[in-house]
């Protein structure tokens, strides 16, 4: 969630493609928990394992 | 003035209170009561007093509406009600007991389905005729109840009948012409307010009601006939205020809650009398507790009582929480194992193991007399001496299942019990906002001062009151009860168009009701009358109550009103709307018929030298204790014990326990300070 | 643990809130306020942590700690001043829909913020495409009404005017918007001030302290419930019918509900994407229903609180049907979908924990919204009607008939009060004989309230579902009966479908249709579904709902083998 420099309205909404959080750019405490992973931007380390987990899971259900 | 006699038939015991105003005399006993046959408790119990010629007024407080309600013990209705509308008690208002609990089973109403039915005609809300009753519909369906023959009573609800009542009324006559003697309440009556699901729940329980209190009170009065006291008997209702039977009879439904109402009467008066202004009452008889604050010297009056959740009753009520919990209250195992109290119990007949007529199960009683809390030969004042084998017998039987000592068990059962107890004072205390520490809590019934300090202990209230004859503490209050009738009617008008002469008239109309009412009762002196308006901004759906001073709507006056209710709202809500349109909704008139009141004697001063008459083995937290047991006869003002200690008296005992105290006050109650 | 002040402060937090409650359903002015009770009171810590709530709306309530958290991101604490209340509607921001309206007030003491006094409450009138706000066919949220960003409406203590006059401006019926604005403001103010009490009385440390301990006492009691689940991974699907735009497009939600030891992780992953109709749910409406649905299936007396909310996970995939993005519309997503994302889990999780479930509900909150202008009065007039359904056949007992779905605990409006509002003349309100799906417990039965128009026209919308796609029965028990919205025009006889009559896209989801005077309007709301195979239902119950009507001769010899004698 991105506001504009004078903080009147929103720019752009982030969320975590895993959970869908909003993920606040002014937020200190919100950076630091950031993780890229695959050219996305995920919350936390846990959504990302979580996310590569279900993906597996979901494969080898499929084959 | 002569005697007053207040009786208060309880679903154990019938418990009795004369006042004498010549000597200042207050006398007391009790009997058992026979469920079947209520009257018979109370002739029994007359006929200890020498003569009835020099008794002025005997005023009754009964359970057999509260019962016939509770157990679904009523008459067989059937609903009569506008086209499209039969449903409207099964679907009630589509909300749920609980949020999140998916084990609820929606509440039944007092109708089969198949028993409701429906008849051509419509009132509008602006009170326009917009289709015709269907007479002939009506008749067709007189016939068919005649020959079903199964319905008992008829409840009759037709839409806006708030508004204009004259389906109703033509309803009513026809099915009285066609079906003679069938018991009929309509909702005008019962309950001229909007909001059809409550008025209906209300004029069918008033229906359900009928017979079964029609029946016992036309015993009442042959039987009060016979002893001369004929004229001379009031009822007790639900607003705490005295009828006669055959009044009573035609409106039960005002009887929904009429016995419990005198404990919090006599606690008000004990407010008055000892200058405390917050108490809770608990009243703790054999089936039931009941549970009412009296705040600030006030009872609290309510109309939005429901015998059962989603089972509205909304006739004017003091506000009292009963749940199904007494001395009576019987001991089981579940499934899991665990130990439960109630809430199933043994009435009089046969009563707990320890009455010694039969019955075998272990009770709140049984273990009270295993813990010696209850000495088997003072109950009833000595007149009923209680089996104690049979008490140590039934707390064994389930001792032994769960593998515990007797002791051990009777206690708890007994916590098991106080923590049951201990939710009707939430209900009425934190749940309501109010902080158990500001209150003194007042233990009546006979059961009452047993429990009062595990009580006081659990529920975090500092202070305990037990009054005189605590096993009698309704039945007090009936001696100081007033004649009391409310007559509410809605009256929509609105401060952008106010009819003023049209107001007076209808609220003169209804002053005039309410007297007339009394006096046909016979209460001529001494009226007084209270005059009220419910109102609201325009657009809102709940009432203030404002009280109206004066009789005449004049412009002085009606201006008062309004500037009356921007202040009241801005007092109860916290805001106000200058300016905004004021609707008025319901006009109220309260009539009273004030009763003298008896003066309470001072207990004699103490000379210091109380001594305790016996002394005996009771159970506590930590064990068995040698504990002194004390005559409530012998103390006077100003007396003090410390726990560990029995005050025994005819018709209960407090238990004084371990680290608490009592204090004898000017009137002989005793006050309780951990 | 102090247990005994835990106890005690406690019931005290959940009286305020009920009390709070008390005075906005006295001061309303809204139907949906004073009469359905369509709101929350709670308060807050200084996290916006959720400490006490009163049992009003079960979907604000899982929504609240969200929103509040929310609004704290964009205005920070040092900028809160004592006296302020802020005022949020936006969906994009925590938010669940536009009519949802959160009030929030902090609680100073001694110059120092303690926490929040909250008010969520449905406000009928919002602006927007439909009067009533619930804009069936909307394609972007700025036709669901006017969006409010965290704002103070109240600024130290005096009303912020150019806030109040911008909101009012942009809605059908200002007078009464005011006065269900002044409402919610009456219960955050009474809030403060009775919790206030609370700090005088047992001191800031005290109470912090005891309610720190009581979110873990809920926390800890909510993971011992849980720990009594079988471990393991749980799937169900279900869909909503339609979005009011795409005729007969069914959007799938599934979900796999991670069960292990005391945690609980609803995964949304492979629902739809995002509806292009008012169908979808925010996160807060997703993680609100995770939440609902995992207290109906524990302990209902653990303390109500974030606590609970603790061992609970959400996994919602931006732009899909559970977590829509910007600009799409949401008003439906927290009436219809919430109650379809709680009956997903429910059925995933009926083989684990049978006996604290139930098949089906009608899970529709019927969302019949209108407006005009009475032409007796010509004040503007809008309305949102919420009506029950039948819930579902359980393993122990029937389902029961006419109760809100389960994401509300709504009441109906009287229609003696319906009618004095606003200009129609009921006809009926009747259950419906067989709409209660067979099966040894039976479901719950629906019901239908016939209309009719006495005002020249009222502009009707709806957003309402299981038009088609019937309330589904478990193990073995039958489907529930489907919902309808049908109309009868003045001069006409027969019952026309909103798609049959004005030609639109969805029966059940539509706005704007110009009801006239004399036309009739009938909503008939589904019921639930049954339990286990009709066969073995009790003789006596099935004789017994014959008598009364539940069921009719054919369904009685259909399914339970009832033969006449």
């Amino acid at each position: 969630m991105k506001f504009s420099a004078n903080g009147y309205y929103i720019e752009s909404y982030q969320k975590c493609p895993n959970c869908g959080v909003l993920m606040y750019a002014n937020s200190e405490e919100d950076r630091k928990k950031r993780v890229e992973h695959e050219d996305k931007t995920y919350c936390s380390q846990r959504c990302v394992d979580w996310s590569i987990a279900r993906e597996k899971r979901r494969a080898s259900a499929a084959g | 003035m002569r005697k007053i006699i207040g009786i208060d038939i309880g679903g154990t015991f019938t418990d009795f209170v004369t006042y004498d105003p010549a000597t200042n005399q207050i006398e007391n006993w009790k009997n058992l009561t026979t469920p079947a046959e209520p009257i018979k408790g109370v002739m029994q119990g007359l006929e200890k007093m020498e003569t009835l010629a020099d008794v002025d007024k005997a005023r009754l407080g009964t359970t057999i509406a509260t019962n016939a309600l509770l157990t679904r013990r009523g008459a067989n209705v059937a609903y009569v009600t506008t086209t499209g509308f039969r449903d409207i008690p099964f679907i009630q208002r589509g909300n749920r007991k609980a949020h999140y609990d998916i084990t609820w089973i929606k509440t039944r109403p007092f109708v089969e389905r198949a028993n409701c039915f429906e008849i051509d005609g419509r009132i509008t809300a602006k009170g326009d005729e917009w289709a015709p009753l269907d007479e002939n519909a009506v008749r067709e369906l007189a016939a068919k109840i005649k020959q079903d023959g199964t319905i008992e009573a008829v409840a009759i609800c037709t839409l806006f009948s708030y508004v204009d009542p004259k389906h109703e009324f033509r309803i009513r006559e026809i099915l009285a012409e066609e079906l003679p003697g069938m018991p009929l309440s309509i909702s005008y009556d019962v309950l001229p307010k909007w909001k059809e699901y409550d008025r209906a729940s209300t004029t069918i329980a008033d229906a359900y009601l009928k017979p079964v209190v029609a029946e016992n009170f036309r015993k009442m009065q042959a039987q009060f006939d016979e002893l001369g006291l004929g004229k001379k008997v009031g009822v007790i209702k639900s607003n705490g205020g005295e009828a006669t039977l055959a009044s009573a009879a035609d409106a039960p439904v005002q009887m929904a809650l009429s016995g419990p109402t005198g404990a919090v009467v006599a606690t008000r008066i004990m407010s008055e009398l000892t200058g405390i202004k917050n108490l809770v009452v608990f009243d703790m008889g054999g089936t039931s507790t009941d549970c009412s604050t009296v705040v600030d010297g006030a009872e609290h009056v309510t109309t939005n009582f429901e015998i059962e959740w989603g089972i509205p009753i909304q006739i004017p009520m003091i506000d009292i929480n009963t749940i199904g919990a007494g001395g009576g209250s019987i001991a089981w195992i579940d499934k899991g194992g665990m130990l439960r109290m109630g809430p199933q119990s043994a009435s009089a007949d046969p009563g707990p193991a320890c009455y010694g007529r039969g019955g075998q199960d272990a009770t709140v009683t049984d273990a009270n007399v295993v813990l010696g809390r209850i000495s088997p030969d003072n109950f009833l004042g000595g007149e009923m001496t209680l089996d104690s084998e049979a008490s140590h017998a039934a707390v064994g039987r389930i001792a032994k299942d769960l593998g515990m000592e007797v002791d051990e068990c009777a206690f708890a059962m007994v916590q098991i019990a106080n923590n049951n107890m201990l939710g009707a004072l939430r209900a009425v205390l934190l749940q309501r906002g109010l902080d158990p520490r500001d209150f003194t809590l007042v233990a009546s019934g006979g059961a009452g001062p047993v429990h009062v300090c595990d009580l006081m202990d659990i529920s975090g209230i500092p202070k305990g009151l037990v009054p005189n004859f605590p096993g009698q503490f309704s039945a007090f209050g009936f001696i100081m009860t007033d004649a009391r009738v409310d007559r509410h009617r809605t009256v929509q008008q609105s401060s952008k168009f106010f009819d003023g002469e049209r107001a007076t008239q209808a609220m003169a109309s209804l002053v005039t009701d309410a007297i007339k009412e009394l006096h046909d009762q016979g209460y001529t002196d001494r009226i007084e009358i209270k005059r009220s308006i419910e109102a609201r901004y325009l657009g809102q759906n709940h009432e203030l109550e404002l009280h109206f001073n004066g009789e005449e709507f004049n412009e002085a006056t009606i201006a008062t009103m309004w500037e009356d209710f921007h202040k009241e709202h801005k007092i109860r809500h916290g805001f106000a709307i200058p300016g905004e349109t004021i609707e008025t909704v319901n006009f109220k008139v309260v009539a009273v018929a004030v009763s003298e009141k008896p003066v309470m004697p001072d207990l004699e001063k103490t000379e210091g030298k109380l001594t305790a008459k016996s002394t005996r083995k009771v159970r506590f937290k930590d064990g068995w204790h040698e504990v002194s047991v004390f005559d409530r006869a012998d103390l006077r003002q100003d007396d003090e014990i410390a726990g560990p200690a029995l005050i025994e008296e005819s018709a209960s005992v407090t238990i004084v326990q371990p680290d608490h105290r009592i204090v004898v006050d000017r009137i002989g109650n005793l006050i309780i300070s951990a | 643990m102090d247990f005994v002040t835990m106890n005690i402060l406690d019931s005290a937090m959940v009286s305020i809130c009920r009390e709070m409650g008390i005075t906005l359903m006295k001061t309303s002015y809204s139907t949906i306020f004073n009469e359905a009770l369509d709101f929350t009171c709670g308060l807050a810590d200084m996290n916006g942590d959720m400490i006490a709530v009163a049992d009003f709306c079960p979907a604000q309530i899982g929504g609240m700690p969200l929103l509040v958290q929310s609004c704290l991101k964009e205005i920070p604490i040092s900028d809160i001043h004592e006296g302020d209340i802020i005022l949020h509607n936006d969906p994009y921001r925590g938010g669940l829909h536009t009519p949802e309206h959160t009030f929030f007030k902090p609680i100073f003491v001694e110059g120092e913020i303690m926490g929040f006094a909250v008010a969520i409450g449905h406000i009928a009138e919002v602006g927007g495409m439909a009067p009533g706000g619930f804009c069936g066919e909307a394609t972007e949220i700025f036709q669901e009404g006017v969006r409010i960003p965290p704002v103070k409406i109240v600024k130290r203590g005096e009303d912020n005017v150019e806030v109040w006059k911008l909101l009012l401006a942009n809605v059908r019926t200002p007078r009464v918007n005011y006065g269900d604005l002044k409402a919610l403001i009456a219960a955050v103010d009474l809030g403060e001030k009775q919790m206030q009490g609370i700090f005088a009385k047992y001191g800031k440390a005290k109470v912090k302290e005891t309610v720190a301990d009581l979110l873990l006492y809920s926390e800890k009691r909510m993971r011992a419930e849980l720990e009594m689940i079988p471990d393991g991974i749980y799937s169900f699907d279900d869909y909503v019918e339609s979005d009011g735009v795409e005729s007969d497009k069914n959007h799938l939600i599934h979900v796999d509900v991670h069960k292990n030891g005391g945690s609980i992780v609803m995964d949304y992953h492979g629902t739809s994407p995002q509806a292009i109709g008012p169908i979808n749910a925010t996160l807060g409406v997703a993680t609100s229903a995770a939440y609902n649905a995992v207290l109906h299936m524990t302990d209902p007396t653990i303390p109500r609180n974030s606590g609970c909310f603790r061992p609970i996970e959400v996994m919602a995939e931006p732009g899909s049907l559970l977590n829509v993005d910007f600009p799409a519309p949401s008003v439906g997503g927290n009436t219809e979908t919430h109650p379809r994302i709680v009956g997903t889990i429910l059925g995933a999780m009926s083989k684990a924990l049978p006996d604290r479930v139930m098949a089906a509900e009608g899970g529709t909150h019927c969302n019949f919204v209108f407006g005009g202008v009475d032409a007796d009065t010509k004040e503007y007039f809008a309305c949102y009607d919420l009506e029950a359904v039948g819930w579902g056949g359980r393993s122990f007992a029937d389902g029961n008939s006419a109760v809100d779905s389960i994401n509300g605990n709504c009441r109906i409006t009287p229609v003696e009060v319906y009618e004095t509002r606003f200009p129609w003349l009921i006809e009926s309100l009747a259950l419906d004989t067989d709409s209660g799906g067979a099966g040894k417990h039976r479901g719950g039965l629906g019901y239908s309230k016939q209309m009719l128009c006495v005002n020249d026209v009222i502009t009707c919308s709806q957003m309402t579902d299981r038009h088609l796609l019937a309330p589904w029965g478990l193990e073995g028990g039958k489907e529930g009966g489907c919902g309808a919205t049908l109309v009868m025009k003045d001069g006409e006889d027969t019952w026309k479908t909103m798609r049959e009559a004005y030609g639109k896209a969805s029966t059940s989801r539509f706005n704007n249709v110009a009801i006239r005077r004399g036309d009739r309007v009938l909503l008939r709301m589904p019921g639930g579904g049954g339990y286990g195979d009709p066969a073995e239902r009790d003789p006596d119950a099935v004789l017994s709902d014959l008598k009364d009507g539940y069921i009719s001769k054919e369904a009685a010899k259909k399914y339970y083998g009832y033969k006449e004698a």
